[in-house]
């Protein structure tokens, strides 16, 4: 009997310590470098924190737990680009993930070509960044869509809503863009598809008859004050008139258009995030935004409703930008391709990247395609939101749509 | 320290009407514009120029303050539902008590340390207001809305917006009631007399401290002010308040140290210099160019001048 016990008691211990080889085993690292301070950055992480709980809580990768160190880049190039030295070279990470602003990111390039680790990242639009990145690094794979992607998408929506809505016109366009690099690379990307579309050709060529701009000083540049270029606007009566510019202007635009009874039929706001609860402002009602992502999802993504609320459960506030839904996919994303090749093998895991297609909560279906010069290009494009009774919903792609088109603007 | 209107500034004042004039012919909405921002620029300068015209400290943490109140403002709004008009007295009164602690805790101590340790701590307090305002509220910027402060109206066929006309009566507010303060009280002819002279002050028997103390918390305390009427017209985020530290100084330098009244004129000017710069199709941009060229050509005509006598 006593020799019974002994061996139960021997099978036990050797069970549980087979059980616990996964916890046990050293981790699969992801090295993320996000602007913690920045809402983006903030919520970024937060949604990785969620994406490694899930996968961990499921068994780990390959029967290894994995571990996310993310490093600060305080929105500053030269500590984004120490942060991948540190990741590289102190905690030895596996995989370089997160990432935001496109001129952290420039100078983060070097860094990431000395090492050629895998490298899933999320952000950074700037096509200036693909040029620095080069054809060449077939372990760099970009999720976010680039800034000419973009620009296509956009005109691509609106043929679209106008073909499908007879009455909504696009044919005339005024673009108000801050006077700094983000701005004036909008403008000039406007100003290209405007040319193209003389010829009726580019993503705007079956709409677009007119185009005109005008600049102003950001309220985040201490600025803020858009009535005169606001005037010019009215003066060119535009069927769409757009606003690029950040986050401290969304709410002083909108309201001094109100105050000059500026009321064009499509109003939209191209910052590349928003105040905190613009949507409960009553002059948010009927705003047009570009984005990747809108809480509304959920209600027509069942991937999208289990990240709203599981990132709320584990955090207890809500995902307020793409970010959130766009970090969780970046783990989510590389955990999958881990899983489909079997092994950390460099090789392995860039092919299974190039062939797996996810199911993200920012809907859509995320799949590798070359981009101008990468090959290695996530999401190609971005939506057409609107703010509606307080809340952000998805007018384009139709797919997607969680509510028709308020049209027009502020009637 | 502090002196009073001259011949130059009635030759100012007549120039700026003319041109004032001109402008509300070519184009009257440059000028409506060009005085509601001149005002606000001028309410915010003011009490920088009293703190460096008094204590001969040049506070960089000014547009931090500006900031503290707008958060100051926000929370009581979307925390309590006060209508930003009504925060005047609190915000004011808070503001004050924040510049007279960090009077007791910082500049107290530099006073006589010299210029450069005066910048560095304000430098120091401006980073630390503003690190802290991150911590609490992110860097996504907040806002205050009521629908009064865009109410417009149309006037000979121009439409334009009432609000910001507080401004210019908020600016001559402050500058009077400076003015009554430094003329007629016992205390403010005590300010006077420390801008002037404190060493002389202070055998006369002025507790120049206690003075110092009084126009630190004072001048804070209008900037809480200023704040307030912004609030409604403004995003507010970290930085929202920085901006306004150079604009202010350039318009103290541009009036001439000492000189109240010529700030509410420079602001004015420079604010029509500005509005018209914006009204010219693709002039945004110079905006700030403009700004600041006007003040660095106002300086050196100023220094040549003196320079001769």
């Amino acid at each position: 009997m006593k020799k019974i016990s002994l061996a139960s008691v021997l099978l036990l211990i050797a069970a549980l310590m087979l059980s616990s080889v996964s916890l046990a085993a050293e981790p699969i690292k992801f090295g993320a470098v996000n602007p913690l301070g920045d809402i983006t950055g903030f919520q970024t992480t937060r949604a990785m924190e969620l994406a490694v709980k899930e996968i961990n809580e499921a068994g780990g990768l390959l029967g290894r737990p994995v571990e996310l160190i993310v490093v600060d880049d305080e929105m500053r190039p030269e500590i984004g680009a120490a942060a991948i030295d540190r990741l590289a070279t102190v905690d030895n990470v596996d995989f370089f993930v997160g990432g935001m602003g496109s001129g952290v990111h420039l100078a983060q390039v070097p860094a990431l070509k000395k090492y050629e680790k895998i490298t899933v990242w999320m952000g950074a639009a700037s096509h200036q960044v693909e040029i620095a990145m080069g054809p060449d690094a077939d372990w760099y794979f970009h999720l976010h869509p680039w800034d000419y992607q973009q620009g296509a998408s956009y005109g691509q929506g609106w043929t679209d809503i106008a073909n499908a809505h007879p009455e909504i016109g696009a044919s005339r366009i005024f673009l108000a863009y801050e006077e700094g690099a983000f701005g004036t690379d909008s403008y000039l990307a406007y100003l290209d598809l405007y040319e193209a579309a003389k010829d009726g050709e580019g993503p705007y060529g079956q709409i677009l008859n007119d185009f005109a701009g005008a600049s102003f000083t950001s309220a985040l540049l201490g600025g803020g004050d858009y009535r005169a270029m606001l005037r010019q606007a009215m003066d060119f009566d535009p069927d769409l008139f757009i606003w690029a510019g950040y986050d401290a202007d969304a709410v002083p635009m909108v309201a001094q258009a109100m105050e000059l009874g500026f009321e064009p039929p499509l109003f939209v706001g191209a910052p590349p995030g928003w105040p905190a609860n613009f949507g409960d402002n009553p002059l948010s009602d009927g705003v047009i935004l570009y984005g990747m992502w809108a809480p509304a999802l959920k209600e027509v993504s069942e991937i999208s409703n289990h990240f709203w609320n599981e990132y709320i459960k584990m955090h207890g506030h809500e995902p307020a930008t793409y970010f959130a839904p766009l970090g969780y996919t970046n783990i989510m994303f590389l955990a999958e391709a881990i899983k489909a090749a079997g092994t950390l093998e460099k090789d392995a895991v860039i092919e299974a990247l190039r062939t797996i297609e996810y199911e993200s909560p920012i809907g859509a279906v995320l799949k590798i395609e070359p981009s101008n010069i990468i090959s290695n290009q996530g999401f190609t494009s971005q939506k057409i939101l609107q703010y509606i009774d307080g809340e952000q919903h998805v007018i384009w792609p139709f797919e997607y749509a969680t509510s028709e088109i308020k049209y027009p603007f502020g009637r | 320290m502090l002196a009073a209107a001259s011949k130059k500034q009635y030759l100012f004042i007549a120039l700026l009407v003319i041109a004032a004039i001109v402008i509300g012919f070519w184009e009257p909405h440059a000028l409506i514009y060009g005085i509601q921002r001149g005002s606000l620029y001028a309410v915010i300068a003011l009490p920088l120029a009293l703190i460096l015209g008094i204590l001969g400290v040049l506070n960089l943490a000014h547009g931090e303050f500006l900031t503290v109140g707008m958060y100051a403002t926000f929370v009581l709004f979307s925390r309590f539902g006060v209508d930003p008009m009504l925060s005047t007295v609190p915000v004011t009164l808070l503001l004050a008590v924040v510049g007279v602690a960090v009077y007791l805790l910082t500049i107290k101590h530099v006073l006589k340390a010299g210029h450069l340790s005066q910048l560095l701590i304000t430098f120091g307090i401006s980073l630390v207001i503003s690190e802290l305002i991150k911590s609490i509220y992110t860097t996504q910027p907040r806002g205050v809305f009521t629908t009064y402060s865009y109410s417009s109206t149309t006037l000979a066929g121009i439409r334009f917006g009432t609000y910001e006309f507080l401004y210019l009566l908020i600016a001559v507010a402050v500058l009077v009631g400076l003015q009554l303060f430094l003329k007629k009280t016992r205390l403010g002819q005590a300010t006077f007399a420390v801008g002037q002279n404190p060493r002389g002050a202070s055998i006369v028997g002025i507790n120049v401290s206690f003075v110092y103390l009084f126009v630190f918390g004072l001048s804070i305390a209008i900037v809480g002010l200023a704040s307030v009427f912004m609030v409604p017209r403004v995003s507010i985020f970290p930085g929202a308040g920085t901006p306004y530290t150079m604009k202010s100084f350039a318009l103290t330098a541009m009036a001439g140290l000492g000189n109240l009244n010529g700030i509410l004129l420079a602001g004015i000017a420079l604010g029509i210099f500005e509005a018209v710069v914006n009204a010219i199709p693709g002039g945004s941009g110079w905006s700030d160019v403009v700004f600041f060229g006007v003040l660095i050509l106002v300086i050196m005509t100023r220094a040549i001048r003196e320079g001769r006598r």
